[in-house]
C-alpha cells in the first residue's frame, strides 16, 4: 500500500467536501463558529484546522450562501451565528442531489 | 458592539491571549475598522467558547490548545484578508484599496497578474505626466514614419528624424488614459468577481 498517496488523497477529499459538510450542518439550525466545528467533528470525525473555518465561512457569505449575525450573550462575549440563506438552501438541494447520483455511481464501481 | 476582552484567572493565560489578539489586530490592520473588529470579535468568541468548554483541562493548557488549533493569525487570515480587500476595492473605487487587493490576490492566479500590469500602466501614465512637467522636451509620444513609436522619455530623438505627436495635448491625453485605464480595471475586477460567484 502507498501510504503517502493514501494520506494525500484523504486530505484532498476532506478539503473538497468541507464546504459541502458545513452547508449540510447549517441546513436545519444556525450555529456559531466553535459549535459548528464541534458538529462537524461529531458527524464526520474530521479534524479541521479551526482557523481556516472563518475564511471559508466568509467566502460562503460573499457567495450569498450563508448569512451571519452577532448575538449578545450574558457572558458579555457575543457569538456570531451562521445560517443558510434562501440561495444557500436552494443551492444545497442541488448539491445534495448531485452527491446522491455520484454516490450511486461510485457504489456501482466499487462493488 | 463593544469588544469585551476575556478574563483569565491565571496571569500567564492573560499574557498569551493578549499577545495572540495583538497579532490578529496587526494582521488585519489593512482592513476597514468594521472588518477588523469583526475578525477580532470572532476569534475572541472562538477562544472564549473553547475555554468555556474545556472540562477538566487547566486554563492555560486549554488556551494553548485552542490557539494551536486556530493556527497563526498571519497564516490563517491570509485568504480572508485577500477576499475582504477585494470586496472593499470593488465597492469603494478607492485606488489604495484596489492596489492592496491586487497585491494580496497577486498569487491567486494569472488574471490578477494581468490586473496588476494594468495597474502598473496606470502608474506609468501618472509618472509620465510628472516627467513631462519636469522635462517637456524629452517626454512625449515620439514617432518616426512607419517604423518606430515611443511613449515615454527619450533622449536625442529629434536628431534621428523623430517627431512628437501630442505636443501640448500630452498631459490631457495621459489624464484621459489614466481615467480610462482605471475604469476598465475596476470594471474588470467587478466582472471577475461576478464570474467567480457563478
Amino acid at each position: 500500500m502507498n501510504e503517502v498517496f493514501l494520506t494525500n488523497w484523504k486530505s484532498q477529499v476532506k478539503k473538497g467536501t468541507l464546504t459541502f459538510i458545513i452547508l449540510n450542518v447549517l441546513k436545519d439550525k444556525k450555529y456559531y463558529g466553535y459549535e459548528l466545528i464541534e458538529q462537524i467533528r461529531k458527524f464526520t470525525e474530521i479534524e479541521i484546522a479551526e482557523g481556516t473555518l472563518y475564511p471559508l465561512l466568509n467566502r460562503l457569505k460573499t457567495e450569498n450562501l450563508v448569512d451571519s449575525e452577532w448575538i449578545e450573550q450574558e457572558t458579555g462575549i457575543p457569538r456570531k451565528y451562521y445560517r443558510l440563506t434562501n440561495t444557500g438552501i436552494k443551492t444545497l438541494l442541488q448539491m445534495n442531489s448531485y452527491w446522491k447520483n455520484l454516490e450511486t455511481a461510485i457504489q456501482k464501481i466499487i462493488q | 458592539m463593544k469588544i469585551e476582552p476575556i478574563k483569565f484567572s491565571q496571569e500567564a493565560s492573560g499574557r498569551v491571549y493578549k499577545d495572540y489578539m495583538k497579532r490578529v489586530r496587526t494582521t488585519t490592520a489593512s482592513l476597514s475598522q468594521q472588518d477588523q473588529d469583526d475578525v477580532y470579535m470572532e476569534f475572541n468568541s472562538h477562544i472564549f467558547e473553547a475555554i468555556q468548554h474545556r472540562n477538566d483541562v487547566a486554563e492555560i493548557d486549554a488556551l494553548l490548545n485552542v490557539l494551536e488549533k486556530l493556527g497563526t493569525p498571519e497564516e490563517v487570515l491570509k485568504p480572508l484578508i485577500a477576499d475582504k480587500k477585494l470586496t472593499e476595492a470593488t465597492t469603494t473605487f478607492n485606488p489604495v484599496h484596489v492596489f492592496k487587493a491586487l497585491i494580496l490576490n497577486f498569487t491567486n492566479g494569472i488574471s490578477y497578474f494581468i490586473f496588476f500590469f494594468l495597474y502598473l500602466f496606470l502608474f506609468a501614465f501618472v509618472f509620465l505626466i510628472l516627467a513631462k512637467i519636469l522635462n517637456p522636451s524629452e517626454v512625449g509620444l515620439f514617432y518616426k514614419k512607419d517604423t518606430f513609436m515611443v511613449l515615454g522619455i527619450s533622449r536625442n530623438l529629434n536628431n534621428q528624424g523623430m517627431n512628437e505627436l501630442l505636443g501640448n495635448f500630452f498631459i490631457p491625453v495621459m489624464v484621459l488614459s489614466i481615467v480610462l485605464c482605471y475604469f476598465i480595471l475596476t470594471l474588470l475586477l467587478k466582472l471577475k468577481k461576478s464570474i467567480n460567484k457563478k
